[in-house]
């Protein structure tokens, strides 16, 4: 009985607040001294993040808050192409030697110049093998990588430099590659690609609780882990985007809704994930303080193709038609993300809506047609994902129930694997069914998907020349909208075999309080310079 | 004294086997915690050589268990979680917070649980008996994540009482929500078992002997039924510090709260095998400790047990 | 969560009477209350859906649902409204019925066995075998539950309803065992028990016919409340999202899915809390009104 009335109670209660909240807020000051007196800063809702030395991580919660802390020398501009930052010029002839020219003036929280060293020296470290730094795997391409990285067992590496990094003088860095690259200007605007002062390499234990950058924003403190990060105004920063506020306060949240919650009851100032299951409410809440974002994030599914029961073309593509994206969408995220027929996200130069056509539009009559002139698929069929998040359970369920009512597979299991062992599950290729697989854009360039994906040693184990060497004329094409036609020549290859089909694009959805303005979050970063206190 | 050291040596046996299981159990997740790091990106062959070895991944098992505990009992070091933070520091920080919730829920089920199962004993059969059984087997019976949200959303969010999350408002203001709900499920067991102690002594002969003897009724009820009636209280409320600290895992989750108990199902599910044996090990102690306590103070309050 | 240890110390065993008289008083006692009828009625009707589910649901675990009717409420058609994916919510619930029966009966049922047959033999023959035993015990009772079932389901993850049944029995069979023990030594050394022995019965005829029926009933007792905790452990799990999975169909499932979904879609909360919260509570209550009959004091 007191459930139902509470309940109840809490839907008539809840329709109270969304009233009050709408008249303009109480003006939660985010718990940061708002008002007049004290140092106007505001709250952001975070992730605990694993590290904040930028050559050691790929978190995104992580790169949110070195994004205020470091300048890059790129930036990905609202359309997805680079645009200088810290850099003043990214040149090349032949896409292989690249030219880094770099702003003068430009200093650390420390007082220390920004140089071609500060960043030959963050990028050589990072590509040293016994560093163990997340971001090792960027540098690949850069001449000399090999000798940082042997590969014998127990084998120390006889450098520390990369070879293909040349500082000319102290304005001048040259980068060369092992093979020509022309998207790589715009890999630069990874945080993996920040500049370390000095400073850094007498401790970088301590260096890690506490960067020091060259962004607008310094570290006001130590990380307080799962606590808290404190930033403050980095009052010597010459660079295009002063800081407009006198600091920021991460709050660190173990749980989206608990964070969601908070901004709600105006004791958080942004959330930049709204779970996606309260997006409605949250709209309705928030009114314009709602901000949907397009993101370069991508859910597919894909096939184990190495196992023959999935070598069928037709098999996958009736799987593919089977599945009503929409609806999934709709039910799953509230209708919050977008359902794809293409590789690429949309953000990203040389996507085409639609590219897959007829074989990623939802259509039981034709995907059960097309099932058995496959010769169908018989035995136990398993679904693999990991136990991450709770929605990935809920959107296979309901890819289990299609197949299972639109192509007739009785026998539908899950295989749900442990966060730490699921990728390595998919890189020993241990798996026996469809698996879920997700892609966080590094930057807007189709190769980036394509590539990392569909490139050589994939985890389908699916193998195509032609894709491959599309690829690799792409990659050496004279200029980004030179390569864009081959890209997309290459997509039609890996559309056609359908080794993994596309599902969803997802939207961050970003909701901030009535206590800041000038929110301008995009898909590449959530601007905090931009930010004021009011 | 004899009783205690003897007690005490019983429990050596016990805490070695049971980190060795919890050690087992974590080590025996499938899956590669240092491959898991990168997330979607590859990971060279050279950095997971590098890491599985700094962490004693390449290792058997008793091995590693050894390195582990010669490290805790001879360095008091607790060793170190896959981003580089020493677990003691990281325990260091949450300990506290989970041992303030643990508290405010100990207390409130001390104080209202103890309250009510005294009204109830006394009043056994009337208004009041009737609705605190009621009550009682409701709480017990509605699962803690229902209580939990609900709570958090009418109690915090629409009427304001109590902050919704965090732990910014310090102890006790944004424990009381929290601690209450924690505390909710040992509440009603505190309460009946309160309530049915009262009844028996209420019966037992040497009160029907004081009043006979003409001592008033609040008299003999203070002094010798509660007394008496508290043994299994004192008891149940021991041990259940300990599950409180455990259980905390769904109540931290749901008011944010950075606790050991968050901590520890994260950890899980990374694999971090030094967190989790560390904070295990730290409640088998408590756990453990509490016991010991429980039995003598039932010394105290008993003196018939000093003798066996 | 799985702590029932409290409620048995109140309990104390009906001594040396006979072992007829006791039960047989005991039903006496029980007829006269409702609350035993009543839970016994909502217990027969969980028993029921768990049995044949199709007698009360329409549809299958997982069928006929349509993703375009994906939370609707309550309504035409469906009393109940329809769950995330579409399908009916009640047939769901009805088919959720079974995961937590069975798993809280099978549990318990286990658990009981081992603690009967460990109880016995500690409890009789004492000495060594009575140390590793209690020792033993204390190692498990240790393990803080939440914690170690999700270790264990973790590493093991959709292997379905028995792998948690064998879950649950591992972390919840020390509290009966131990009071098992404490019933067995107290009754061993009552003067019958020594007649019988004196008349030369042997170890196990002593046991069995003697001992365990007269320490037997504070232990079933624990025994019936435990059903009711273990169905709201195994509830929590399947919440954290370490228990069971698709296809298998369970109220703790069906909570997981609504706490992202249930400030705007009450219903999906509702429901299957509502069923939880009835079944745990007449398992509470039946173990209470029993426990009340079999103690001759309070009569």
């Amino acid at each position: 009985m007191t459930v139902v009335s509470n309940a109840r109670g809490a839907a008539v209660l809840l329709a109270a607040a969304l009233a009050l909240s709408a008249c303009g807020g109480s003006g939660g000051s985010g718990g940061s001294g708002g008002g007049d007196q004290g140092p106007k800063r505001f709250s952001v809702a975070l992730t605990e993040p694993d590290h904040l030395t930028p050559g050691n991580t790929s978190s995104s919660y992580s790169i949110t808050v070195l994004q205020a802390v470091f300048d890059t020398l790129v930036v990905i501009g609202p359309d997805g192409s680079p645009q200088m930052r810290a850099a003043e010029s990214v040149t090349s002839q032949d896409q292989k030697t690249w030219t880094i020219k770099i702003k003068p003036g430009q200093k650390f929280h420390n007082g220390e110049e920004v140089t071609a060293q500060s960043f030959a020296d963050a990028w050589n470290a990072a590509a040293y093998g016994p560093n163990a730094w997340t971001n090792n795997y960027y540098f690949a391409n850069v001449e000399g990588y090999d000798k940082l990285n042997p590969e014998a067992e127990g084998a120390t590496p006889g450098t520390d430099k990369l070879s293909g990094l040349k500082v000319v003088d102290p304005a001048t860095l040259e980068v060369t590659l092992t093979a020509p690259f022309s998207q790589f200007p715009i890999t630069l605007a990874y945080t993996g690609f920040a500049p370390m002062p000095k400073a850094a390499f007498t401790d970088l234990k301590a260096y890690d609780q506490k960067p020091i950058g060259n962004g607008p924003f310094a570290l006001d403190g130590e990380w307080q882990h799962n606590r808290q990060i404190a930033l403050k105004r980095f009052d010597g920063y010459a660079g295009p985007r002063p800081a407009k506020a006198d600091g920021v306060l991460f709050r660190i949240y173990a749980s989206r809704d608990t964070a969601y919650t908070d901004l709600r009851a105006g004791k958080v100032d942004l959330l930049q994930t709204i779970p996606p299951a309260s997006a409605p409410e949250a709209k309705r809440l928030l009114g314009d303080r709602f901000v949907p974002t397009a993101s370069g994030t991508m859910d597919y599914l894909g096939f184990p193709v190495f196992d023959k029961r999935f070598q069928s073309a037709d098999l996958r593509k009736a799987v593919s038609m089977a599945i009503d994206r929409q609806a999934i969408v709709d039910a799953v995220f509230n209708g919050a993300f977008k359902p794809m027929g293409s590789l690429v996200a949309p953000l990203v130069p040389g996507y085409r809506e639609g590219a897959c056509g007829e074989a990623c539009t939802y259509d039981p009559a034709k995907a059960k047609a097309l099932y058995d002139k496959s010769g169908g698929f018989s035995g136990t069929l398993n679904l693999y994902f990991s136990n991450a998040d709770p929605s990935y359970e809920q959107w296979m369920t309901a890819v289990a129930n299609q197949l299972k009512q639109n192509l007739g597979i009785a026998d539908i299991r899950f295989r749900k694997i442990p966060a730490s062992d699921y990728l390595s599950t998919l890189r020993e290729k241990k798996e026996d069914g469809p698996y879920r697989n997700n892609w966080v854009m590094d930057y807007p360039s189709p190769q980036n998907y394509l590539e990392s994906m569909w490139g050589a040693g994939n985890r389908m184990g699916w193998e195509n020349k032609e894709f491959t060497d599309l690829i690799a004329q792409a990659n050496a094409a004279p200029s980004m909208e030179a390569s864009i036609p081959l890209y997309q020549r290459a997509e039609d290859v890996a559309l056609a075999e359908m080794p993994m089909i596309p599902l969803w694009n997802w939207q961050d959805q970003a909701g901030y309080s009535s206590n800041v303005t000038g929110v301008r979050i995009d898909a590449y970063s959530p601007n905090l310079d931009t930010i004021s206190v009011k | 004294m004899r009783y205690a050291a003897q007690r005490l040596l019983q429990a050596v046996p016990v805490f070695v086997a049971t980190t060795f299981l919890i050690y087992a159990m974590v080590w025996a997740l499938p899956g590669d915690p240092i491959l898991a790091l990168a997330g979607d990106k590859p990971l060279p062959e050279s950095v997971v050589r590098t890491l599985r070895a700094h962490y004693h991944l390449d290792e058997p098992l008793i091995v590693q268990y050894g390195l582990y505990m010669a490290g805790v009992f001879l360095r008091g070091d607790l060793g170190e979680t896959f981003t580089g933070q020493p677990v003691a520091e990281l325990l260091q920080d949450r300990w506290g917070v989970t041992a303030q919730l643990a508290l405010t829920a100990w207390v409130f089920e001390l104080v209202v649980g103890v309250g009510l199962g005294v009204l109830a004993g006394l009043r056994r059969g009337r208004l009041a008996d009737t609705l605190v059984l009621a009550g009682t087997t409701f709480v017990i019976a509605v699962p803690v994540f229902v209580v939990g949200y609900t709570a958090q959303i009418v109690l915090g969010l629409n009427l304001g009482l109590f902050p919704t999350a965090g732990t910014d408002e310090g102890w006790p203001v944004s424990y009381l929500l929290p601690g209450m709900v924690l505390g909710s499920f040992g509440l009603a067991y505190v309460a009946r078992l309160t309530r049915t102690s009262v009844v028996e002594n209420l019966r037992a002969d040497y009160v029907r002997t004081a009043t006979a003897k003409g001592l008033r009724r609040s008299r003999v009820v203070g002094r010798h039924t509660l007394r008496n009636s508290l043994i299994p209280v004192v008891t149940y409320l021991g041990v259940d510090f300990g599950n409180l600290m455990a259980g905390a895992v769904v109540t931290e989750g749901i008011f944010n709260l950075p606790g050991i108990g968050q901590q520890v199902f994260q950890s899980i599910q990374l694999q971090e095998g030094p967190v989790v044996v560390g904070v295990t090990t730290l409640l088998v102690m408590i756990f453990i400790v509490a016991n010991l306590l429980v039995d003598l103070l039932y010394g105290v309050l008993d003196p018939r047990i000093r003798r066996g | 969560m799985v702590d029932v240890k409290a409620a048995a110390e109140s309990t104390v065993p009906g001594g040396g009477e006979p072992p007829g008289s006791l039960w047989h008083d005991a039903w006496r006692e029980l007829r006269r209350r409702a609350l035993f009828w009543v839970s016994a009625a909502i217990l027969l009707v969980a028993l029921a859906m768990a049995a044949f589910p199709s007698l009360f649901a329409a549809l299958g675990p997982n069928e006929g649902c349509d993703l375009r009717d994906s939370k609707r409420g309550p309504g035409p058609g469906a009393v109940f409204g329809y769950d995330l994916q579409g399908c009916d919510y009640w047939s769901q619930i009805v088919h959720g019925t079974r995961a937590s029966v069975l798993i809280g009966l099978a549990v318990t049922v286990f658990a009981l066995l081992i603690a009967v047959v460990l109880g016995l033999l500690a409890g009789y023959y004492g000495g060594v075998l009575d140390a590793v035993v209690s020792r033993v015990t204390d190692v498990f009772f240790g393990i803080p539950f939440v914690l170690g079932a999700t270790v264990v389901l973790v590493a093991f993850p959709g292997q379905g309803i028995w792998a948690m049944t064998l879950v649950l029995v591992l972390l919840g069979w020390t509290t009966m065992t131990r009071l098992m023990r404490g019933q067995v030594i107290a009754v061993r050394d009552t003067d019958y028990v020594q007649a019988a022995r004196a008349l030369g019965a042997g170890d196990v005829r002593v046991m069995v016919r003697h001992i365990l029926p007269n320490s037997l009933a504070p232990v079933f007792v624990v025994a019936m409340l435990n059903v009711g905790n273990v169905i709201s452990g195994e509830a929590v799990l399947d919440y954290l999202g370490v228990g069971l999975q698709y296809p298998d169909v369970s109220w703790g499932l069906q909570l997981n899915v609504a706490q992202s979904f249930f400030a705007e879609y009450p219903h999906l909360l509702l429901f299957p809390a509502l069923f939880l919260t009835a079944t745990v509570l007449s398992f509470l209550l039946l173990g209470d009104v029993v426990r009340d009959a079999l103690d001759p004091r309070l009569h």
